[in-house]
């Protein structure tokens, strides 16, 4: 009862400086996770005002003359747009389709061997695609891509023609996404990985005792033990599902494929940088952030109400 | 005999030509250096960049050499390694109120913007007195003088020449494998139809294909026999003073029809959309294709590396083929002109402004010449026996790839004129035949007439407009070409090409924009 009295009577300040004591050093471990939030995410959201400007360098960002919606209107009514909205999607679904459960069920499965010279030996083996280079990864499927290349002959051992797989728009997204999982594969894994070192020992002891197979473990113990974190990843790949990289895409793409390959980020970065269309490209991106966040929050609310973890 | 008149008239024309470009210019040499504690910041896009065996420009002895010279403390900038240059730029010029004073990049097509804007200085009422050699060069040719001023007569910027006159713009070209036609008992092909004859025997004796990489081809391949004036690259022509899309003429179509029947054949390389000038080279050297095109520079380097191999292949430049009457509309080539200019940014005060026209204005003196294009005299060039410049043993021992640009900087092209003679030592005598064939082969309307000129400015209304009605055109023809060529859409069908031209107008305002265009062009012609 005192206690709860003095709780009451505590003032702000009081408690300010009391939650300091106890916790500063978490503050200041944190402190630069919040300069970097302030510097580089919060600040340049200044500029998104460019997005309802007619933007002019010289006139700056304040002086430049407002002309609302009208670039955000322009780019709904280009004739690209939906076909950039459904590749953006498409591409970005397919990845997460069968990008996002590949780590996983790696990790399962290195989870099950018991060798571990072997375990290490694949481990190393799929995330060492992750270190090199975008360019020369892609460089790579060029190549095995060609008329006479690698993946041609392949297909021609199953009866099919050889072909420059590059070329032809429904060969596209396969390559694409396939490659996606060899180069993330390995990398992703890792935090599986870690979950599942956390699960306790004595819940497979006692599921043994009672005749569980191993399937039946796995099943039972690890996917429950790991559901909240591929919950949470899989809430932060949802939050990100209109993201998809120009890198890849410019370099994998040709002028056959822009049906099926021309994405917003690569849409922005040609007519934004390379014609100087700053407002529009503008405009893009915080519509292309928008649908994002729409994602985000209906993955969150869906998480929470299914599995009862979620970011917020 | 007709024929033969009409070679002796184009070489007669083509040698007149070289005289009438000896350079007449300013000697201002004893003006520098110039007495200053000042410092200046110099960008410069591209062509400028220190040689690659350097950490930055500070152990470059051009750019050093250039403060020694001039006498002006110049700080360098250059795009970061590997990032694009001209996204570079555009960042930079997204904040304008930190600029370099010199920006080197494409500005000739935004400059009334810029201007308008005060972005760059109008350098007009200080030309004469700040960049006499510059002023005096372009009061002597009055084709460059016209390209380097705005509508209304600003000058605004220090242009890229070459001293040839175009000669170098012509570096693209057709070659052959002259063993293999040596070996079919094969002429030379010189109309299209010996062109595809070569590519068809070639395909049956040796099973090789029409190769060739996709960026020494899309810009401008083949159309000229076909009456065209482009490939896949949206392409603005002039003719007969009116102002067209290339992508929109029959020509074209005639032209893709061809290279679509080659496609359907299994003679033109389905990998030529992905092929660049490294992995070309497998199919080169393997004997995977006899017939291609690409420029001096890449055909030194396949004969340097088949001579590595001991290879007996021997690659040689073939003139650009005419249609089967020996007419020929284009082939890949400019005005001598270039593209890259160097501004003065309004982040220059006045007296900083007039600073950096000394240290420009020194390429165009007789001094300044010699030292961009062959570094400092005694050191990386001398005279040689015949009074021309010749470089010395610190460049012709120097195993690096390009050794001269440690030394000169008009080896990519700056602001600057760039020396036939550096050409001419640069390139090896397979390269020098090679431009030499392929640009004196055509008259001048062919090799350059037809060009949108590069000097041109849009107003700043037109400039807002282009920006909303003409984003996606590019696209919409490269596009198409691809997709032409492939065979998904069928363009001997008709119906197929009636409703690919409606939608330029229909869908990509391409009518508004060749209006444009053609007042642009107008006031151009009435500078």
């Amino acid at each position: 009862m005192t206690i709860g009295m003095k709780k009451r009577e505590m003032t702000l300040s009081h408690k300010i400086s009391r939650d300091w004591k106890m916790n500063k050093y978490k503050y200041l471990l944190i402190l630069p996770v919040l300069v970097y939030l302030a510097l580089f995410c919060y600040k340049p959201m200044y500029g998104l005002i460019i997005a309802f400007n007619n933007y002019k360098p010289t006139r700056g960002i304040t002086g430049s003359d407002y002309v609302g919606l009208m670039w955000f209107d322009n780019f709904f009514n280009n004739i690209y747009f939906w076909r950039l909205l459904s590749n953006t999607f498409t591409i970005s679904a397919l990845s997460i389709v069968f990008g996002f459960p590949a780590p996983i069920i790696l990790a399962l499965l290195l989870n099950e061997i018991q060798n571990d010279k072997f375990k290490r030996t694949v481990q190393t083996i799929t995330y060492m695609p992750y270190f090199i280079s975008l360019v020369v990864t892609c460089s790579i499927i060029k190549i095995y891509c060609q008329e006479n290349g690698l993946f041609s002959q392949i297909i021609e051992i199953f009866g099919g023609t050889r072909r420059n797989l590059l070329i032809d728009p429904s060969a596209y997204r396969p390559i694409y996404v396939l490659s996606g999982i060899w180069q993330n594969i390995g990398w992703n894994s890792i935090i599986y990985l870690a979950a599942l070192s956390g699960i306790d020992q004595e819940q497979y002891e006692a599921a043994r005792i009672d005749g569980a197979n191993r399937f039946q473990q796995m099943l039972h113990i690890t996917i429950p033990g790991i559901l909240p974190t591929i919950m949470i990843l899989f809430v932060l790949r949802m939050g990100s599902i209109l993201n998809v990289g120009y890198e890849k895409v410019l370099l994998l793409y040709t002028e056959n494929t822009y049906n099926v390959a021309d994405v917003f980020s690569t849409y922005t970065y040609r007519v934004g940088l390379e014609q100087k269309q700053y407002s529009l490209s503008t405009a893009v991106s915080l519509f292309n952030t928008m649908v994002n966040i729409m994602f985000l929050v209906f993955t969150n609310w869906l998480s929470r109400k299914t599995t009862e973890s979620g970011l917020f | 005999m007709k024929k033969l008149l009409v070679a002796v008239l184009v070489l007669c024309l083509a040698l007149s030509m070289v005289p009438a470009f000896a350079l007449e210019l300013l000697s201002g040499g004893d003006t520098y250096p110039i007495d200053t504690d000042k410092t200046i910041t110099w960008y410069a896009q591209g062509g400028l960049n220190p040689h690659e065996k350097f950490a930055d420009w500070k152990e470059s002895p051009f750019h050093t050499g250039l403060i020694r010279e001039t006498g002006i403390n110049i700080e360098w900038m250059f795009p970061t390694t590997g990032t694009d240059g001209g996204v570079y730029t555009n960042t930079l010029l997204a904040d304008p109120t930190k600029l370099p004073d010199i920006m080197q990049g494409y500005f000739m097509d935004s400059a009334s913007q810029y201007l308008d804007e005060g972005v760059i200085w109008d350098l007009t009422p200080y030309m004469e007195e700040y960049a006499p050699a510059y002023y005096a060069f372009l009061k002597a040719h009055p084709v460059y003088d016209k390209a380097m001023k705005t509508d209304d007569g600003k000058y605004y910027a220090f242009g890229f020449f070459r001293e040839d006159g175009g000669w170098n713009d012509s570096y693209r070209g057709p070659v052959v494998r002259k063993d293999w036609l040596d070996e079919c008992g094969l002429e030379i092909p010189k109309t299209i139809s010996e062109f595809e004859n070569v590519i068809r025997v070639f395909n049956e004796k040796y099973g090789a294909k029409f190769s060739f990489a996709w960026s020494r081809f899309k810009e401008g391949g083949l159309e000229g026999a076909f009456g065209a004036y482009g490939t896949s690259s949206l392409t603005y022509y002039v003719k007969d003073g009116e102002v067209g899309i290339a992508q929109m003429d029959e020509g074209w179509r005639n032209y893709v029809a061809w290279l679509n029947q080659l496609f359907n054949d299994g003679l033109f390389d389905q990998d030529n959309f992905s092929l660049d000038d490294t992995s070309i080279k497998a199919k080169i050297h393997n004997g995977e294709c006899g017939i291609s095109m690409t420029s001096m520079g890449q055909l030194n380097n396949w004969m340097k590396e088949a001579t590595a191999a001991g290879s007996d292949e021997n690659w040689v430049a073939i003139p650009y083929p005419t249609d089967d009457e020996g007419n020929i509309s284009c082939i890949f080539g400019g005005l001598g002109i270039g593209t890259w200019t160097s501004v003065v940014t309004k982040c220059a005060d006045e007296e900083t402004m007039k600073l950096c026209l000394r240290a420009l204005d020194y390429a165009y003196t007789q001094e300044g010449f010699l030292y961009w294009n062959f570094g400092t005299k005694g050191v990386s060039w001398d005279y040689d026996e015949n009074g021309e410049p010749a470089f010395t043993s610190l460049v012709n021992d120097d195993p690096d790839t390009d050794p001269m640009i440690k030394y000169n900087g008009a080896t990519w092209g700056s602001s600057c004129i760039q020396a036939t003679k550096l050409l001419y030592l640069k390139n090896s005598q397979v390269a020098i035949d090679a431009n030499d064939l392929w640009f004196y082969s055509v008259p001048a309307e062919v090799s350059s007439g037809w060009k949108w000129p590069s000097g041109t400015t849009f107003t700043v209304a037109e400039s807002d407009e282009l920006a909303l009605i003409a984003a996606n055109l590019g696209t919409y023809s490269s596009e198409n070409f691809a997709n032409f060529v492939t065979g998904v859409s069928d363009i001997n069908d008709d119906s197929v090409w009636e409703s690919y031209l409606a939608a330029y107008e229909t869908q990509y305002n391409a009518e508004r924009v060749l209006e444009i265009r053609q007042a642009c062009y107008d006031r151009y012609l009435e500078r």
